[in-house]
């Protein structure tokens, strides 16, 4: 069995709310004023039947006459109804009109009951019973008040009837809505589906419900599905150009050992070749180690004193900055900020990927490895050297993967260094900002607050 | 003796060239295929060292270790695996392995690695590394209380983490230990700072131990690591 399709389902579920409210509301009011004026006016037929069926079984129809005409008497208001009829309607004695209009159906019922004056002019509630061959029937027209009752109850019916036109027709707006609003998003989700990543469901510009904040998600998501495409394809290709240059070398090197005849140049070919493979290997870890941190979460965060995280780096890359003519300083804040969570491991690469940079880039440079309480509570670690910085414009490039500043591509590398630290503030919910220190370069790692 | 190495390896290439490397370093070697073999084998407890995959079929490398030590067998493990990044490592080591290798690796580190574990777990049973107050490389000797290192007979001042990267190669004297060992033991660095750190490090250690003095004690193994050795 197929299940109806969801728009009818919504349009059904709408229009069976409003119909019920609508039924619902009108059984309170009913309940609530029927009993007062025609429960009456139901008890005093029924009480007024009894009376005269009495009198009719022990006086006869006589009697009834008699009874009848003593009531009627009494009846100030010419509101009474109290007859015999016989099997065609038509009135035998008694009080009322001369052919009866209703159906000659025993019970309660209220309604016009015959032509002519008073009984045209207003509804009339009466019993009626059968009576031998013929029928009982008593009651009294409808008073204003019992009018106005009835009126109400016509309203309320006339109410249900125009809910359920109404609910129809709401369920039917409503899921057309729905489905407009749905079909909007779908459509952005189906054409991405389908490669085009450029579509956009579109932002309300202020509040939104529902609707405006799945659109917004689905925009969130396809923007990062968008980016990442765009840098897996920049990766990809930037993979195949720059692992094109070591294989090159490595397949020279190796063609090297394989044809030397020298065994002291087949021995450095062969060191060369291994160098080679290494070098490629480390640009595929570290590509790994970026894709792993962009792909992790806070769950492998571990408290670090950042104080000490620094110190311990200071000391393992002093001697290699003094080696390369360079010195290396590490400037603390006054009392040792309180330990954060941290990555340890990907953020010391990040930072000695930053202080490898500035040794390679800035050599002979007095290089600070700086520690500093953010406002908010974050921290900002930051590696500053005095060499040639970096124009505005070659910044944004220093950051994309394999990417290299032509003016360093003189110089042995992988391009993946800032990358990485980029990479790697990200996953500290952070930012990596490129600063000019006059002269030189500042890179600032902002962590921010938990 | 010989020495017998556990290899759990269900890659059939990667086993061999394992194998016959050990062999060819004075090991005796066995091989299991997966996990469950490699369980069998190993909780006899006759095995000196295990090479084990982590991805293994049957039975996963880090739940056979988990494995082997409920069996109460301490044999010393160094997982291989193809998950390289540091969060990988990390997770291996604290899963009981002792030591984690990310393929592909060079064999000179597989066998430094080895060697290290067999000389750990070899002087535990021999008595304990941890009562060891003075460790003594020919005539080089480093007292690990008094935190102080003398060559013949001449004080050397050497500290810090200077001292405990002397006191890793004492400890491994004679076996030649990688960058990465130092870096991962003495710094507990697990990434590979990409330039030459290591040696200017080691560069400074050798200058303080050898200056003035001869034979010399810290040896380069090129391409691959370095020796403290008074041998050459």
């Amino acid at each position: 069995m197929s299940r109806l399709p969801i728009t009818v389902r919504i349009a059904a579920l709408a229009a069976l709310l409003s119909i019920a409210t609508a039924i619902a509301l009108a059984a309170l009011i009913w309940q609530q004023t029927h009993e007062d004026a025609i429960g009456v006016l139901r008890r005093d037929a029924a009480q007024q039947t009894d009376t005269l069926a009495t009198v009719h079984r022990t006086g006869g129809i006589r009697a009834l006459d008699a009874a009848i005409a003593e009531i009627s008497a009494d009846d100030r208001d010419n509101s009474l109804v109290a007859a015999v009829v016989d099997a065609q309607g038509r009135r035998r004695i008694g009080v009322g009109p001369d052919r009866l209009a209703r159906p000659l159906r025993p019970g309660f019922e209220i309604g016009v009951i015959g032509s002519g004056e008073p009984w045209s002019q207003s509804e009339a509630g009466v019993e009626l019973r059968p009576l031998g061959r013929d029928y009982l029937v008593a009651g009294r027209l409808l008073n204003d008040w019992e009018r106005t009752q009835r009126a109400i109850e016509r309203a309320l019916l006339w109410a249900v009837a125009a809910a359920v036109l109404l609910g129809v027709a709401g369920g039917v707006i409503l899921s057309r809505y729905v489905a407009r609003r749905v079909d909007r998003i779908a459509d952005v989700v189906e054409g991405a589906a389908a490669g085009d990543m450029s579509r956009r469901v579109g932002l309300r510009p202020a509040g939104g419900d529902a609707f405006d904040r799945l659109g917004a998600r689905v925009d969130g998501m396809l923007e990062r599905i968008e980016r990442l495409v765009g840098e897996l394809r920049v990766v990809t290709d930037s993979v195949g150009h720059d692992l094109r240059s070591p294989l090159m070398r490595l397949r020279s090197r190796a063609e090297q050992a394989a044809t030397s005849g020298d065994p002291a140049q087949r021995d450095a070919a062969i060191a060369g070749v291994l160098s080679e493979a290494d070098t490629m290997l480390r640009m595929l870890s570290t590509l790994l180690e970026i894709s792993r941190a962009e792909a992790g979460g806070a769950a492998t965060f571990r408290r670090v004193d950042l104080a000490e995280m620094l110190d311990e780096l200071g000391e393992l890359y002093a001697p290699v900055a003094e080696d390369a003519g360079a010195t290396l300083e590490v400037a603390l804040p006054a009392p040792p900020p309180d330990p954060f969570p941290v990555h340890r491991e990907l953020l010391s690469q990040a930072l000695a990927n930053l202080i490898d940079n500035a040794l390679k880039y800035a050599p002979g440079t007095r290089i600070v490895l700086s520690l500093t309480a953010a406002p908010g509570g974050g921290m900002a670690i930051a590696v500053a050297d005095g060499g040639p910085g970096m124009a505005e414009a070659e910044r944004g490039e220093a950051l994309a993967r394999f990417g290299r500043l032509d003016s360093a591509r003189g110089s042995p590398g992988a391009g993946l260094g800032l990358a990485l630290v980029e990479s790697v503030a990200r996953l500290h919910g952070g930012r990596l900002i490129l600063e000019d220190n006059r002269p030189g370069l500042v890179v600032t790692i902002l962590l921010p607050a938990e | 003796m010989t020495r017998k190495i556990l290899i759990v390896e269900d890659d059939a290439a990667t086993a061999a060239y394992v194998a016959k490397g050990l062999a060819e370093a004075g090991f005796t070697t066995e091989q299991a295929g997966d996990g469950r073999d490699g369980l069998f084998l190993a909780s006899d407890g006759l095995f000196d060292a295990i090479v084990a995959d982590r991805m293994l079929p049957g039975l996963d490398g880090l739940a056979m270790i988990a494995a082997i030590r409920a069996a109460g067998v301490g044999t010393p493990v160094l997982v291989l695996s193809a998950l390289g990044t540091v969060d990988d490592r990390i997770a291996g080591l604290e899963a009981g392995a002792d030591d984690y290798l990310p393929k592909p690796f060079a064999f000179s580190e597989l066998l430094a690695r080895v060697s290290a574990l067999l000389r750990r777990s070899g002087s535990a049973a021999a008595g304990g590394s941890m009562s060891t107050s003075r460790l003594v490389v020919g005539d080089l000797e480093v007292d690990l209380i008094a935190r102080t290192v003398t060559r013949q007979g001449r004080q050397i001042a050497i500290g810090g983490r200077e001292f405990a990267l002397l006191e890793y190669l004492a400890r491994n004297a004679g076996q030649m230990v990688t960058r990465t060992m130092m870096l991962e033991k003495v710094w507990n660095y697990h990434f590979d700072p990409g330039s030459n750190v290591v040696d200017v490090h080691m560069g400074r250690l050798r200058r303080k131990l050898e200056e003035g003095m001869e034979p010399p004690i810290l040896h380069t193994v090129r391409g691959a690591g370095y020796r403290l050795a008074v041998d050459r």
